[in-house]
């Protein structure tokens, strides 16, 4: 299964269903998906997996993914993995998020077609 | 005066006069001298001729012009309007305090503490005011509008708030009705893809996962209806007699459902007979339906507990879980629309956090409380009581069971009769 050209993304959402959908739907793009839920550990699973790209949800219990991008950063500057925030909140509200924190960009919850596109876009960009 | 109160609270200084001591033109200095020596608190007299002020005698300034001996004998047999002040400030009794101080102040020093003429509008004697109470009435006036201002703005802090705490509020609704639509947009999406590889098991999975997310925002939607009804107050009470020992067992039929898999028994406490009790059946279930699926959720092992019991004059139904248990600090927000909410961005749990502030005005819709005991990490008791005075009593008991209704003798008999369920 471990597939050593696959691009790997690391999803992190507090909602289990989320995970799913954007499991399903990118692995079907031959793209490695790992999924966290919570921040609880969050760090860790960077370090370990690696993450080409990181998909991190805003609101959630305890940390803020906001928040959490702060703490997460650093390793993922470190093996150049950008962060995107992947969120149902307003899209206003996600840009202004994006500047605060330095991330790459965001990506709005149930838009399909922009999810596979940026993360498609994104991992090209890696290469 | 660069801070004037506002117009509406300067009085007009008919309101301030302290008194109508008069004289007339033609009385003699001596005899008014007399006056002033035999009335300490008389300050000041107008000379009125008619009913017209021509002029003004103070205390102060005839003394001091009587004050040598021969100043007595120069003046006394004069009238006193000889050395009256014939030019007083003279004001119309409905004229603002403000405009008075500005015109008492704008006077020679040495005049500037002399009483004031108050005319009526027709121009006819008053009385006298005094200008260091009109000073002390300003600057009450001026405290009263410092004052008004701090209320004012504290208000306009207090709006700003409720304005902050509205957007916030609006924006978690955003979020938490988006969340499962995107969901819904997600799966769909999904299934398609299975649609074309044909695999009907991935189908039927997502196909649950779908149901189980337009479920979750049909319940979103209905919560935020609720509220918004509960808010403008056109939540309607039926009145309907429902047996609440059946209604605990199907609670607890519910409660096993919601937690599926964990290892969490479910246990009632409820009388073996029906007890029927008068109230809105679908409000009470509502309340009860929510208190145990948060006990489901937040309880990942051990045992949810309902208690169906009557203290005192009150049906009370408790539901007690060994969950992740509430703060202290936080057990006040817990019924505030929201109080998941001083961030949405950090909430506490899944869910709208609408849950319980519905509970609790349906809860006191139908006429009774709800209260909470918590221990973080242990667990939490939701208590949820209802007036047995506003139910009519149509429990057929135990045999003689009626007759101690309503005190603490049924509670104990109703002890007795619990049983275990599970």
């Amino acid at each position: 299964m471990q597939n050593k050209n696959k691009k790997k993304v690391l999803v992190i959402d507090d909602d289990e269903m989320h995970l799913y959908t954007t499991k399903e739907l990118l692995q079907n793009d031959q793209i490695e998906v790992s999924t966290h839920k919570n921040w609880l550990g969050a760090t860790n699973r960077v370090r370990d997996f690696q993450p080409d790209m990181v998909l991190l949800d805003v609101n959630m219990p305890g940390l803020s993914g906001d928040k959490l991008s702060e703490i997460i950063k650093p390793y993922c500057d470190a093996c150049r993995t950008p962060i995107f925030f992947h969120s149902s909140n307003d899209e206003d509200s996600l840009r202004e998020l994006v500047k605060i924190h330095g991330v790459r960009g965001y990506i709005c919850k149930g838009n399909v077609v922009d999810l596979r596109n940026k993360v498609n876009r994104q991992l090209k960009l890696q290469a | 005066m660069q801070t004037m109160p506002a117009r509406e609270n300067v009085l007009p200084v008919g309101e301030l006069i302290i008194s109508n001591e008069l004289t007339t033109p033609q009385t003699t200095v001596n005899m008014v001298a007399e006056r002033f020596f035999s009335t300490t608190n008389l300050d000041a007299m107008a000379v009125v001729e008619g009913n017209e002020p021509i002029g003004l005698v103070t205390r102060t300034k005839l003394l001091f012009a009587l004050f040598r001996r021969f100043g007595f004998e120069l003046y006394g047999k004069h009238p006193i309007i000889v050395i009256a002040d014939t030019t007083p400030l003279i004001v119309p009794e409905n004229e603002r305090l403000d405009v008075v101080i500005d015109k008492a102040l704008e006077r020679t020093p040495q005049d500037i503490y002399d009483e004031i003429i108050v005319t009526t509008p027709s121009g006819a004697y008053k009385g006298l005011l005094s200008v260091k109470q009109l000073v002390i009435q300003q600057s009450n006036a001026l405290a009263n509008s410092v004052l008004q201002k701090e209320v004012a703005s504290a208000r306009a802090q207090e709006l700003e708030k409720i304005n902050q705490v509205k957007s916030q509020f609006l924006a978690n609704v955003t979020h938490e009705l988006r969340s499962p639509v995107n969901a819904i947009i997600g799966l769909a999406e999904l299934l398609r893809m299975s649609a074309d590889k044909g695999s009907i098991e991935q189908i039927k999975e997502r196909l649950s996962f779908m149901i189980s997310s337009a479920t979750n925002l049909r319940t979103v939607i209905t919560n935020i209806l609720d509220l918004s009804k509960i808010e403008a107050g056109r939540m309607e009470v039926a009145q309907q007699e429902v047996d609440a020992v059946s209604l605990v067992a199907e609670l607890a039929e519910t409660t096993r459902i919601l937690i599926g898999k964990k290892p969490v028994a479910v246990e009632v406490r409820a009388p073996a007979m029906a007890l029927m009790v008068t109230t809105d059946p679908i409000k009470l279930r509502q309340v009860l339906m929510n208190l145990v699926s948060n006990a489901a959720k937040f309880t990942e092992a051990g045992m949810i507990e309902i208690t169906l019991s009557i203290i005192g004059s009150n049906l009370v139904i408790a539901i007690s879980d060994t969950g992740i248990g509430i703060k202290e600090e936080d057990l006040h927000k817990l019924f505030t629309a929201f109080s998941q909410i001083e961030d949405a961005k950090t909430k506490t749990h899944e869910g709208t956090g609408l849950g319980l502030t519905i509970s609790k005005n349906l809860v006191e819709l139908i006429g009774g409380t709800i209260s909470i005991t918590s221990t973080y990490g242990k667990g939490t008791t939701f208590i949820v009581s209802l007036p047995l005075c506003q139910l009519p009593s149509p429990l057929p008991l135990s045999p003689g069971g009626r007759g101690s209704m309503g005190g603490g003798a049924l509670s104990n008999e109703l002890r007795g009769g619990l049983y275990s369920a599970e």
